[in-house]
């Protein structure tokens, strides 16, 4: 029985990699486990709501280090810490750089079980948004020409009179186009249509 | 007997026990340049007073003035001087040097009003002085300064280059203020006497056949200071107040015999300028001395604080990589027990999980185990590094790195050593750290103490087939609530402390096979003590 999550581990340490993989078993997540970071990127990485547990002591490379690797390839996935050796510095700076947890080996089972829970939340809900983000695109995409210029003007607060004079066209043919877009972007009001535009990121006039 | 040494000869053998001293003009022997140095300065003297001679008659008029600025040159170079020989007492009690001080001090005091009532410098004030007067205070001056001195030469002999607890400011002061009474005394006396004073003038220029005794006197004196201390000479001090003498006799033999005694002739003059020479030798020297010592001091303290911060780095790093060490296992023995009560939590156990984490839990368990006995085989590798050591000369090699810290913590270290040799298979490092170390702590422990005397204490002791050294401060002692900490890794009873030394210690005494412990009835102060299996005939033994 899994919960359809994801945990990667990387730790050189045998031994703490093993019982942090069954511990986050026993809770139903697929855990991956690697001994180096190199081997973490050089794998194939599953679609679904992930996490990654990082050990903050590693060879070659220290675990702040990969946080910034990674962020600099554009992987996007939440990280929780865990170290030998903490200090505060070092937890504030992988706090800022976007970690979910910072945890001192030895830890709770409970706080490792909840950071990572934590960090698959939010994977979750990145992932959610980026593929929002891409079905009102891909709507976006299927408009006609005028009907995006009709858009555009609509989302920027023209009345159709002024956006008939605007394009040159006659005013019913901006309500049918207005009524097209609607349709075509699976919205019934114009506030509805003025949030798609602006996760679009669509210029303002 | 109680034999005292100075230098780097420390030596703890037989029955000569040992007392580590500061560095003083009055306790280090001169080096070879100084005495050269000494030599030339003596026969450069001796020239310049040869080649005044054939003009010591000649007499300068008017020279009066010059006088007053002679003499106060003179008043304060000598109180200058004894001063800083007072200075000097308070660290290291030489009665010589307290002889020698007063001298000084009383020679100093009396140019004072020996100047006011020369004839003819003061016109102004007045004064109406005896004319044996000036002559009186100058014989009781010379004379009494060679007094301190030949004193102060004898004393050398009676007492050698002895080392005694500095003296206290009470006494200190007791000894000037009794000077300067004397002083006082005998300037109060002569400037308020209407004749009865010994006549030693014919008038104010020429001296009465009296006067020849007063040099006789004076010259006798400086004879027998100079014999003596030729011929014991032990410090950088002794070879300077010989060098004085020598200029003194010059001086004199000037004043006296070359210009007959008649006042402001070159001969006087010259005289006169030798005895301001005289008089700046033991300052020059002095200030000169402590000015080299300190720089050494200065130098020796901060590669001594380097030392010891390389040595607590050291010290941090490993104890950071042990920490390590045995946090990975015990990380992963923690994890692993969650995880199997986990998988026995469940509705349905998941025996085999359960089985594989305590599986793990054992070869953690182990490998931390191992890691531990790792840590302590680096205290035990040095087994290979043993060799035979006798322990006194452990002892006074570690006491010898020690003595700026002893100096410096205003203490004084008494050692009764062993009473014949006492040789261990050890390591000599490791051994001598256990001694640096409990004398560290003593002498940390004497910091907050004042009024009264510091004293650390090592007895060295034979029991059976154990050696056994106990370090003893008069310090506050170990609380009854510490003391059965104050072994424990980490402990410290110092703000600034690891707490890692006193374990170390035991750790390392333990690895020779005996045992560091602190003695529980100390009246007064910590005393803590190590044994060590002794061997005989460099065979084995030791254990009872």
């Amino acid at each position: 029985m899994t919960t359809g999550t994801t945990v990667y581990v990387v730790d050189d340490d045998d031994a703490v990699r093993a019982s942090i993989d069954r511990l986050l078993r026993s809770v139903g997540h697929e855990v991956v486990a690697f001994p180096a970071p190199q081997a973490f990127l050089g794998a194939p990485r599953h679609a679904r709501p992930s996490c990654l547990v990082l050990d903050v002591r590693l060879p070659f490379m220290s675990g702040l280090e990969f946080q910034r690797d990674l962020a600099l390839r554009g992987i996007d996935i939440p990280i929780v810490f865990i170290t030998g050796h903490g200090d505060v510095p070092m937890s504030v700076a992988a706090m800022k750089a976007g970690a979910i947890e910072f945890l001192t080996k030895p830890f709770r089972d409970q706080d490792l079980i909840d950071a990572v829970h934590r960090g698959i939340q939010l994977d979750r809900q990145r992932a959610d948004a980026k593929h929002v983000l891409a079905e009102i695109a891909a709507r976006h995409a299927s408009l006609t020409t005028r009907e995006r210029e009709v858009m555009a003007a609509v989302v920027s607060g023209l009345m159709n009179k002024q956006i008939a004079a605007l394009l040159d066209i006659s005013e019913v043919t901006v309500k049918v186009h207005r009524a097209q877009v609607m349709r075509k972007m699976g919205v019934a009001t114009l506030p509805e249509l003025v949030r798609q535009a602006d996760r679009l990121g669509l210029p303002k006039p | 007997m109680e034999l005292r040494y100075r230098d780097a000869s420390l030596r703890t053998d037989g029955v000569i026990g040992l007392e580590l001293q500061p560095f003083l003009v009055s306790n280090t022997p001169p080096t070879r340049p100084q005495a050269i140095l000494a030599v030339a300065i003596a026969a450069l003297l001796c020239t310049a007073t040869l080649a005044a001679v054939p003009f010591a008659a000649i007499r300068l008029e008017g020279t009066e003035p010059v006088l007053p600025a002679y003499a106060a040159g003179l008043a304060v170079v000598e109180i200058m001087t004894a001063v800083l020989l007072l200075a000097t007492l308070t660290l290291s009690h030489h009665r010589a040097v307290t002889v020698l001080a007063a001298g000084y001090l009383f020679s100093g005091l009396l140019a004072i009003p020996w100047a006011v009532s020369f004839p003819g410098v003061f016109p102004a004030l007045g004064l109406d002085v005896d004319v044996q007067s000036t002559a009186t205070l100058a014989a009781v001056r010379r004379v009494g300064l060679a007094l301190a001195l030949l004193g102060y030469a004898l004393l050398r002999l009676a007492d050698g280059p002895g080392f005694g607890q500095g003296q206290s400011r009470a006494s200190l002061l007791g000894c000037v203020l009794a000077v300067a009474a004397a002083a006082a005394a005998v300037s109060l006396v002569t400037l308020s006497a209407r004749g009865g004073l010994p006549s030693f003038m014919a008038n104010a220029r020429e001296v009465a056949p009296l006067w020849r005794y007063v040099p006789a006197t004076a010259m006798t004196l400086y004879a027998l200071t100079a014999a003596i201390l030729l011929a014991t000479r032990r410090s950088v001090l002794d070879l300077w107040v010989t060098v004085v003498v020598a200029t003194l006799a010059m001086e004199l033999f000037l004043l006296s015999y070359v210009a007959g005694g008649t006042r402001l002739t070159i001969g006087w003059w010259t005289g006169r300028v030798l005895g301001l020479v005289s008089a700046s030798m033991v300052l020059t020297v002095l200030v000169s001395q402590t000015a080299i010592l300190y720089a050494r001091l200065a130098d020796t303290t901060a590669r001594d604080r380097q030392d010891r911060e390389a040595r607590l780095t050291v010290m941090e790093a490993l104890s950071a990589s042990i920490a390590h060490e045995i946090n990975q296992p015990l990380s992963s023995m923690v994890t692993n027990a969650y995880a199997a009560l986990r998988w026995l939590d469940k509705p349905q156990p998941h025996v085999p999980e359960a089985t594989d984490a305590l599986q793990d839990i054992v070869r953690d368990g182990h490998r931390a185990g191992r890691i531990v006995e790792e840590t302590r085989g680096i205290f035990r590798k040095t087994g290979s590094d043993r060799e035979l050591l006798d322990l006194p000369a452990v002892l006074d090699e570690a006491l010898d790195r020690l003595r700026f810290d002893v100096v410096r913590g205003g203490v004084r270290l008494h050692v009764e050593p062993f009473d014949g040799p006492a040789i261990v298979a050890g390591n000599r490092i490791q051994l001598g750290q256990v001694v640096c170390n409990l004398v560290t702590n003593a002498l940390e422990a004497l910091r907050p103490t004042v009024g009264r005397e510091r004293l650390v204490t090592i007895r060295c002791r034979r029991e059976g087939n154990w050696a056994i050294v106990s370090v003893a401060d008069n310090g506050p002692g170990v609380a009854q609530t510490q003391a059965s900490r104050i072994f424990d890794p980490f402990f410290s009873t110092k703000t600034d402390g690891m707490g890692m030394g006193l374990m170390v210690c035991r750790t390392v005494i333990e690895a020779h096979g005996g045992q560091l412990w602190l003695e529980p009835d100390a009246s007064a102060g910590a005393t803590f003590s190590f044994r060590l299996p002794v061997l005989e005939n460099g065979r084995g033994g030791g254990r009872e």
